[in-house]
């Protein structure tokens, strides 16, 4: 308000020394901006530290002994000398009798692949509809489907399961994977994305005489790129470790996804924790790549050069 | 829509065909979902008023019928207490939810900064963490007894520092969003084993600040805390006033319909009728009354006086005014809850200070939740959907900022926060749909719902019902009471928050 006539020169960004204060004004800068970037490694790698822990207990649980599971020493074996870490539990979670760990991997690998792809695609075309083109009854319709999502899924889960009985689907790949290809989230998720694209976009492609699907195919899905990429990334990894839907849905040991299969570590057959924390551990390295591979493509941004010419 | 139909024929034609071209985009989609989604919620509809119960109708015995019990389900439900409860107990945890939000975002904006640029002074932490490891290897390679876990944890933050270094934003993405890679359960085992009231870090930590605590606390005379909790009265109060106040201006300013700001004041009224009902708050109440009647008196005032500079339209402004609401109930409830503890304290003092029991006590079980929904949510997916949300806010905005001399929170008001609008809608929808159908996982894992009931929420109660005591009907007819109470609150999201965001 009244600050600028307040305001008291400063001495020293005067016109008249512009050498020796631009020369005491370096230092300074250049120690505040070393501690901005110090500051921020540090507050960053606190909270990681904060956020890593649970995963370090596993991969420490994972090299003990079975006696030491329950410990609350997180150390195995109580020591640091990593030689005297239990390492071969590794190996036994693929020699242990009635763990078929490899084809547990790829069918895990398979259905969340699939269910991944089909659910990017049936999605985006929804979201497309419901944020980019206008029809009649359109926010009505996209309410139903949002009300969809208001309902607890585990009172569907009965319903759903005699569903799969009269299709025949029981202990199929295709019971696992079809039904997760539709979801309301994944649309409202991409329909967010796409309502933040400028729509002058679409005026310009219409002028061009680009179709409907043009449009939708060559301009607002490469622009929702983050959206599909965010939609992939939590689609991948909650099916690949969905356990409730195919625990209802398999039957025959060989088609188990791996959740699945490692609750075998964990029952009245056999309590192996260690080994059960071995193999989480080694369930874990698909979706890091997964992740390091596509959080590029997250944080890119849209390139809007199109429309500003 | 309905103008353009009645206008011309040649009009009504394109808005039917463009009605076709919708409908054909979402056809893939709404095919799939009337086979695995409508279909299965009808028929959870129809189980609602059923009396069917795994124990007493199953493919064993064929003589046993479902039979239709109509609104019995429900009349069952409204008479027990027990749905009441666990409602309230779903709700004391959806508290955290602004909480949660805001850290997502913090967390996001964080990452969102290249770590590698500035400074250029990264060799020195390259320097200095190298030296840790090294260190932590040789002290490895000796052995040590006691101290191995720090130094263990020094490697790991070490390791940490490095990868940040060497790696910048990449790594520190990642170990963020590590948790979500490791399936949950074993997240929260191991949250389990910290809440541990014996042998848990945490309260290890707790008592020596504890016990020097109580040693402040006993020779400070009584009226001291007595002063405090009433100052905490006050604070809450001032809250509420500062509530009001920032709401007027909004409105004053044309920000904020009156409609759209009945909702917020009811929530900042909240916390004063939970008082009513709460035993500790009893002896606070009547000053407390008056307190809240008086500012909202001032407030009202306020708003008398000062008339309107602009009009708002009824509903507009919903979005930012009830998360402004909701963040402060929740400061409210704080100062609310820490008054009788300030009042109790010398009393409690004298008795010596113990550690809560976290998950085994009645009153900390639902906070330590809370807590633990806290940290999840710092690398939960809004920190991701807000990452991805940051880097599409356009750079010219930014640069617009800084030539008219915008403050760091100036810009993030002005510039990001609007921007990052139709993400925040949906985050902010989904911790709604989330939180009202949450708690399941931790009430499985961690408390089997208890103590007490404590820690139930209306899913767990669900699961409970209709998958361990098999009353697969009045499982069914909770869901669907559930189901109408989040419809409606995300009725009133939509409506409001859904026309904010698209303007």
């Amino acid at each position: 308000m009244s600050t600028i006539e307040v305001m008291p020169v400063p001495p020293t960004a005067g016109p008249l020394p512009p050498v020796p204060a631009a020369d005491a004004d370096r230092p300074a800068a250049k120690v505040r901006a070393f501690f901005r970037a110090w500051g921020l490694h540090l507050l960053l790698a606190i909270m990681a530290f904060g956020l890593t822990l649970p995963f370090l207990w596993m991969l420490l649980t994972s090299l003990k002994p079975l006696a030491e599971v329950g410990s609350d020493n997180w150390l195995p074996g109580s020591t640091l000398n990593i030689w005297q870490w239990h390492w071969h539990n590794y190996a036994e979670v693929f020699t242990t009798p009635g763990i078929h760990f490899t084809s547990w991997y790829a069918n895990s690998l398979l259905i969340a692949s699939w269910v991944t792809f089909l659910q990017l695609f049936t999605s985006s075309l929804a979201a497309f509809s419901f944020a980019r083109l206008q029809w009649p009854g359109r926010d009505r319709v996209f309410l139903l489907y949002l009300a969809t999502m208001m309902l607890p899924g585990l009172v569907m889960m009965v319903p759903n399961y005699q569903i799969m009985i009269s299709l025949h689907l029981v202990d199929t790949f295709t019971g696992l994977i079809v039904p997760a290809a539709f979801t309301a989230f994944g649309t409202f998720l991409l329909r967010q994305f796409m309502l933040s694209i400028p729509t002058s976009i679409d005026e310009a492609a219409e002028i061009d005489g680009a179709s409907k699907w043009r449009l939708y195919w060559d301009i607002i899905l490469p622009l929702a790129r983050p959206g599909l990429v965010a939609l992939a990334i939590f689609t991948f990894i909650g099916n690949y470790q969905n356990i409730f839907w195919p625990l209802i849905m398999l039957r025959s040991t060989d088609k188990y996804t791996l959740p699945i299969g490692l609750m075998y570590f964990d029952s009245s057959r056999g309590q192996a924790t260690q080994l059960l924390m071995a193999a989480s551990a080694m369930m874990v390295i698909p979706l890091i790549i997964v992740f390091v591979v596509l959080q590029k493509q997250l944080v890119k941004g849209i390139q809007l050069g199109a429309v500003k010419g | 829509m309905n103008t353009t139909a009645a206008s011309a024929p040649r009009k009504s034609r394109k808005a039917w065909r463009s009605f076709w071209v919708g409908i054909a985009f979402i056809t893939p989609n709404i095919l799939g979902f009337l086979a695995f989604t409508t279909i299965p919620l009808v028929l959870s509809l129809a189980m609602a008023f059923t009396n069917w119960d795994l124990k007493l109708q199953n493919m064993f015995k064929p003589d046993a019928h479902i039979q239709f019990v109509g609104l019995a389900n429900f009349v069952h439900l409204i008479t027990q207490p027990q749905f009441m409860t666990y409602l309230g107990n779903t709700l004391y945890l959806m508290m955290g939810i602004p909480f949660s939000i805001a850290a997502s975002l913090f967390a996001a904006m964080m990452l969102s900064k290249d770590t590698r640029a500035g400074g250029g002074r990264t060799y020195l932490w390259l320097l200095a963490s190298a030296g840790l490891l090294v260190g932590c290897l040789m002290l490895t390679v000796v052995g040590m007894g006691e101290t191995a876990m720090v130094i263990l944890l020094a490697g790991l933050a070490a390791v940490i520092l490095l990868g940040g270094v060497l790696g910048g934003p990449t790594v520190y993405r990642t170990l963020f969003y590590l948790p979500n890679f490791t399936a949950g359960v074993a997240t929260l085992l191991l949250w389990k084993k910290l809440y541990n009231p014996q042998t848990g870090p945490v309260n290890y930590a707790l008592s020596p600040l504890l016990d020097g605590l109580s040693a402040a606390v006993r020779p400070t005379p009584p009226l001291v805390f007595t002063i405090l909790a009433w100052v905490l009265l006050a604070l809450m109060l001032l809250v509420l006033f500062l509530g009001l106040k920032r709401l007027s201006t909004m409105w004053r300013d044309g920000d904020l319909g009156w409609r759209a700001a009945l909702l917020p004041v009811a929530v900042l009224a909240v916390p004063f009728v939970v008082t009513a009902f709460w035993s500790y708050g009893r002896p606070f109440l009547v000053p407390l009354a008056i307190g809240f009647a008086a500012v909202l008196v001032l407030a009202g005032a306020r708003v008398w006086r000062a008339g309107r500079d602009f009009a708002a339209a009824a509903a507009e402004g919903f979005g930012n005014a009830i998360m402004l609401a909701a963040l402060l109930m929740v400061v409210e409830f704080v100062c609310l809850g820490l008054a009788p503890v300030a009042a109790h304290l010398p009393a409690m003092a004298a008795a010596g200070l113990e550690p809560p029991g976290w998950l085994v006590d009645i009153y900390w079980a639902k906070p330590a939740l809370m807590i633990m929904g806290f940290w999840a949510a710092v690398g939960s997916n809004n920190m991701l959907l807000y990452l991805a949300a940051l880097t599409n806010v356009p750079q010219e905005l930014y640069e617009a900022a800084d030539i008219d001399g915008a403050t760091r929170f100036q810009r993030f008001w002005n510039v990001t926060w609007p921007q990052l609008a139709p993400t925040t809608f949906f985050i902010v929808v989904m911790s709604v749909i989330g939180g009202l159908q949450g708690g399941f996982d931790a009430a499985r894992v961690m408390t089997m719902g208890g103590p007490a009931g404590s820690t139930t929420t209306l899913s767990y109660f669900i699961y409970t019902e209709g998958f361990q005591t098999g009353r697969l009907g009045y499982a069914s007819a909770v869901a669907w009471a559930l189901f109408i109470l989040v419809f409606i609150i995300t009725m009133f999201n939509w409506r409001f928050g859904n026309r904010y965001v698209n303007d």
